[in-house]
């Protein structure tokens, strides 16, 4: 989909053809860089370089800072303050800061919540993701079959989900799955049983998995399908010269070549899953024990903003962010081969 | 004859997985649609036979919505003279992140534009940095910047929830791999003309960048039309996004389920027009996402 205008077939007009190629002459003659304008580059970065620095850069340095400290709450004095009248900037302090070194990862050893939080969320994940990735496969698989009509219909109702608001459709499915919901008439009308998603331990990690499945299946099915169509026609042709039948072509041509897709759809909904919040949050207020479905991202979200402990949050947060990029690197080093990443 | 029997086979697996798999996409949302007209009582159990078509309660659910949630919206409610309710937030959805948006597309593709096509120093380190921070979940920033915007004074205010994510990684990323492909002599060209740089940037680069923008906005407006968690501990009660309004509702001694189903349905409405008019570019917005491989 990028850039149309660099196809060279269909030239806007002549006269502005012949300038470029009056200019792409002299420039080759010139030199082979992009213009070195002192200053323009900057100007044109710092808008975002800004933004960038203090709300992204920033608080990213300082979580780290502040995760060896133990505090409790904004507030404290004001340092100094710049008034103008019509524009009042306060600089403060931050008050009961206290330093702890790495108490606060010691800490994060022992402590039994972090660790069943952290149970929860790697159960979630072994569940959700194969799962998600398989059904979205299947129905790419489906959609690339070349007798499929209304290709782009098909297509598109099944992103639909990702468009719902996400607390609104955590809510809906909280409906859905009640004891006496939807979900349990249905599976009711085929002798199957009402299962409780959300007082039992066990079906209520299950109500997160298949939330989740069915809000971002479509997505990563749109992903594949762009890279099942971009799967060489020759290779198939070729495998069947070799006699190879349907699951052979899918087994030695399509998994293969789809790899490096695959290796994307695994890594985005890998930290996807590991970053569930809303889901968890709200199957936990319909009742669900929170020993088996609260995240470590609720469980930061808890000690922060709950018991108000930002420093051990801080250190929580680090903690996560490592084995988020660990798990990342370790994803595309064994799925990825050679050309991963 | 018996490989033309295994065809028509294959054809009918086929559609009736697509079937089944478009089923359940779209049950949940007809459903919405369906519980929002119905009182409380008919949906939530199936004790009896499920409602399956709409019913005549809409009103009344929408007024008991309207009760219950007052969101306030830049002042309008004052100049209509009556509370706005639930569709204050959804004014607020709309107008943070058009806003948004509009800001966050301006600033990604002038930066975009500046590691595309402009040679200085630093740009590479520069370039990873930015980079690297899309491996971050971005709920985990919500400690420090809670902290910050006490600091800076605003917390309660529309910009709290704009400015963080303004300066957004994956867009920077985006326009600059498009922007890879304007070709220089067309710049180059447009210079000789005696174009200053901001004009070749406005005049020249972008308008070659139409789908591309259109696909980055998609990818941004449902970003922040979704942000849950810092809206939630930043906005106060005046100021709440749909999100919000509706985690509002689920109380500690009682959800309100009919006004949160009105709420679910009226707040699918914005998104689904704009999903409407820009069909194409949303499959290419997703596709333009994961470009990284």
């Amino acid at each position: 989909m990028a850039g149309s205008d660099a196809r060279t077939g269909t030239p806007p007009s002549t006269r502005r053809q012949a300038l470029v190629d009056a200019f792409r002459y002299r420039r080759q003659a010139l030199t082979e860089r992009l213009p070195e304008l002192p200053g323009v580059a900057y100007v044109f970065l710092l808008p975002f370089f800004v933004l960038f620095a203090v709300f992204l850069l920033f608080p990213i340095l300082y979580t780290i800072y502040l995760s060896f400290f133990t505090f409790q709450g904004v507030g404290g004095t004001t340092v100094f303050a710049i008034d103008l009248g019509f524009f009042y900037f306060p600089v403060q302090t931050i008050s009961n800061l206290e330093f702890v070194g790495l108490r606060n990862y010691e800490r994060l050893l022992t402590d039994r919540q972090f660790h069943n939080a952290m149970y929860n969320t790697v159960f979630i994940l072994l569940f959700q993701v194969p799962l998600m990735i398989t059904i979205a496969l299947g129905l790419a698989v489906a959609l690339d079959a070349s007798f499929v009509r209304l290709r782009g219909l098909w297509r598109t109702t099944l992103a639909l989900p990702i468009s719902a608001n996400l607390v609104a459709y955590a809510t809906v499915f909280v409906l859905l799955m009640q004891e006496q919901g939807l979900v349990n008439y249905a599976l009711g009308l085929v002798g199957i049983g009402p299962i409780p998603w959300f007082t039992s331990e066990f079906w209520s990690r299950f109500t997160i998995v298949g939330a989740v499945t069915w809000r971002w299946t479509g997505y990563n099915m749109i992903i594949l399908l762009a890279g099942l169509q971009n799967v060489p026609q020759q290779l198939y042709e070729a495998a069947e010269i070799d006699g190879a039948n349907r699951l052979e072509k899918f087994r030695y041509v399509t998994l293969p070549q789809l790899r490096p897709v695959l290796l994307f759809v695994a890594v985005t909904s890998t930290i996807g899953t590991f970053k569930l919040f809303s889901e968890p949050l709200i199957v936990s207020d319909a009742g669900a024990p929170l020993s088996a479905t609260r995240t470590i991202v609720q469980y930061i979200y808890e000690t922060a903003f709950i018991d108000f402990r930002l420093g051990y949050a801080s250190a929580l947060t680090w903690v996560l962010i490592a084995i988020v990029s660990a798990l990342s690197v370790f994803q595309i080093k064994a799925l990825g081969g050679d050309d991963g990443a | 004859m018996r490989e033309a029997q295994r065809e028509f086979a294959w054809k009918v697996l086929t559609y009736a997985v697509l079937l089944v798999a478009t089923l359940v996409t779209i049950v949940p949302l007809y459903w919405i649609l369906v519980a929002m007209t119905l009182p409380e009582s008919a949906f939530l159990s199936t004790a009896t036979e499920p409602r399956l078509l709409p019913g005549g309660h809409f009103a009344e659910n929408f007024a008991a919505l309207q009760g219950r949630v007052d969101v306030a919206i830049l002042g309008v409610e004052r100049v209509l003279g009556f509370e706005l309710g639930f569709l204050g937030a959804i004014g607020n959805s709309i107008l943070i992140a058009t806003v948004y948006t509009s800001l966050s597309i301006l600033l990604c593709s002038m930066a975009g534009f500046a590691f595309a096509k402009y040679e200085f120093e630093f740009k590479e380190p520069i370039f990873y940095s930015i980079l690297a921070t899309l491996v971050l979940p971005i709920q985990l920033l919500v400690i420090p910047l809670f902290l910050l915007m006490s600091r800076l004074g605003m917390t309660n205010t529309y910009w709290a929830i704009i400015l963080p994510w303004a300066a957004n990684p994956l867009g920077i990323f985006l326009m600059r791999q498009n922007m890879k492909s304007i070709p220089d002599a067309l710049l180059e060209s447009a210079r000789m003309d005696g174009a200053t740089e901001f004009q070749v940037f406005y005049r020249v680069a972008l308008p070659t960048m139409k789908s591309s923008l259109a696909a980055l906005s998609i990818i941004l407006f449902l970003f922040q039309w979704n942000l849950f968690l810092f809206p939630l501990v930043i906005l106060g009660q005046d100021k709440y996004t749909i999100p919000v309004a509706i985690s509002d509702l689920i109380g500690a001694q009682r959800v309100y389920y009919d006004q949160i189903m009105v709420a679910a349905g009226l707040s699918i409405v914005p998104i689904f027009l704009l999903f409407l008019f820009l069909q194409k570019y949303f499959v290419s917005g997703i596709l333009a996402g994961s470009v990284k491989e």
